[in-house]
């Protein structure tokens, strides 16, 4: 019991509760070239039935995507993307049951 | 305001599960030790009603929730397809198959009640921000801080109904629980330190950096001074009252400490709810 107590303490990093978004690929604010997939990794386990993201362009238009999430993470698989500014919008439901939203943007180049 | 409704059903479910496993098993432990107290009666269907009514409105508020909206979609998704819906499901399921348990049967009460209890920590903070691979571990820990939680309080119970039957041997039966209590609150502070710590310092799968948020460590913090308070209590009538055989200031204590439990588990349904980060 003590060994664990450790194991959980030790292993801490800044961390909580609730389904954040640790990381993307593309990231926040990057250039790149037309990626073929969007990656969204989130700090904990989602519900796939409440969880979910969106991919707009420059003038706030739907992208079409096929989405996937599994675990912790959210997948968009978009057509070619043309080069300009785009959009994801996300929600994320943990198995706390509590959501959480945000969006980050990114520039397609040539 | 649905935050508040959500920890408000959160609190009613526990608090009355809570008494109906502490009690019961404190129940079956006096009638093995000491068959010379008669059978304590425990309002067994108003505890079952209170935590299946609750467990109800708890489920339909987090669905909407976690859909943003209140639909009957939302409803119907949330107990199907999400872990918390369907152990929802089988806690209610449970508390209903409780009903028809000869009232006799005072074990299978306990077990039952105590699978009630222990069921959410599947979905707790405590799990949710365990480090990767410890998830099991953070559950198992938040249903041991329940277990050891319930059985104080429903002990606690128990005793509240000897004094008011004016139970001739309440001073074996109080003793009795005191033994077990002691260990019980070990365990209790134990796993409650471990939670918070796991909870406040984080797990291992979450880079983005965050710092405690007032409102949770508020609620933990006069959480904490209330167990005090109670841990107080008990130890004012271990060491104090009940060598001196003064059963009337027992009997005032253990009310109040009931009353100051009640409230730390409306408070930790409050926990539930808040995000422990900025």
């Amino acid at each position: 019991m003590k060994k664990v107590a450790l194991a959980i303490l030790l292993a801490a990093t800044p961390a909580f509760a609730h389904a954040r978004l640790n990381a993307s690929d593309p990231k926040a604010n990057a250039s790149v070239k037309a990626p073929r997939q969007i990656n969204l990794t989130f700090s904990e386990k989602l519900e796939p039935a409440f969880s979910s993201a969106t991919l707009t362009d420059a003038a706030g238009k739907t992208v079409p995507v096929s989405k996937s999430v599994a675990a912790t993470t959210i997948t968009l698989l978009p057509l070619m993307l043309k080069p300009g500014t785009y959009k994801v919008s996300w929600h994320s439901v943990g198995q706390d049951t509590h959501r959480l939203s945000g969006s980050f943007s990114f520039k397609v180049i040539k | 305001m649905t935050m508040v409704a959500i920890a408000a059903a959160r609190g009613v479910y526990f608090a009355a599960i809570m008494v109906l496993f502490g009690a019961s098993a404190f129940a079956v432990l006096l009638r093995k030790r000491l068959p010379i107290i008669a059978a304590v009666r425990l309002p067994r269907f108003l505890l079952l009603l209170l935590a299946l009514v609750a467990g109800c409105i708890w489920l339909i508020l987090a669905a909407g929730q976690m859909a943003g909206a209140l639909t009957q979609d939302a409803i119907a998704q949330a107990a199907i397809a999400t872990l918390f819906g369907q152990l929802s499901l089988v806690r209610a399921g449970l508390l209903l198959g409780m009903a028809l348990i000869p009232r006799r049967r005072q074990k299978l009460i306990a077990f039952f009640s105590a699978l009630c209890l222990v069921l959410p920590s599947a979905t707790s903070h405590a799990a949710a921000s365990s480090p990767a691979g410890f998830t099991a571990v953070g559950a198992i820990l938040d249903g041991i801080h329940l277990l050891t939680a319930a059985f104080w309080i429903g002990g606690l119970a128990v005793l509240v109904i000897l004094f008011r039957r004016k139970e001739p041997n309440i001073l074996l039966a109080l003793s009795l629980f005191s033994d077990w209590a002691i260990v019980s609150v070990l365990l209790l502070v134990m796993t409650g330190l471990i939670d918070a710590a796991s909870i406040l310092l984080g797990g291992a799968n979450d880079a983005s950096p965050s710092s405690p948020a007032t409102p949770y460590l508020s609620v933990l913090g006069a959480k904490l001074a209330l167990v005090l308070v109670m841990l107080g209590l008990a130890a004012a009538n271990r060491f104090r009252l009940m060598p001196r055989g003064d059963d009337k200031a027992v009997a005032r204590n253990v009310a109040l400490e009931l009353v100051l439990g009640t409230i730390v588990v409306l408070l930790a349904g409050a926990l539930g709810q808040l995000s422990p980060s900025r």
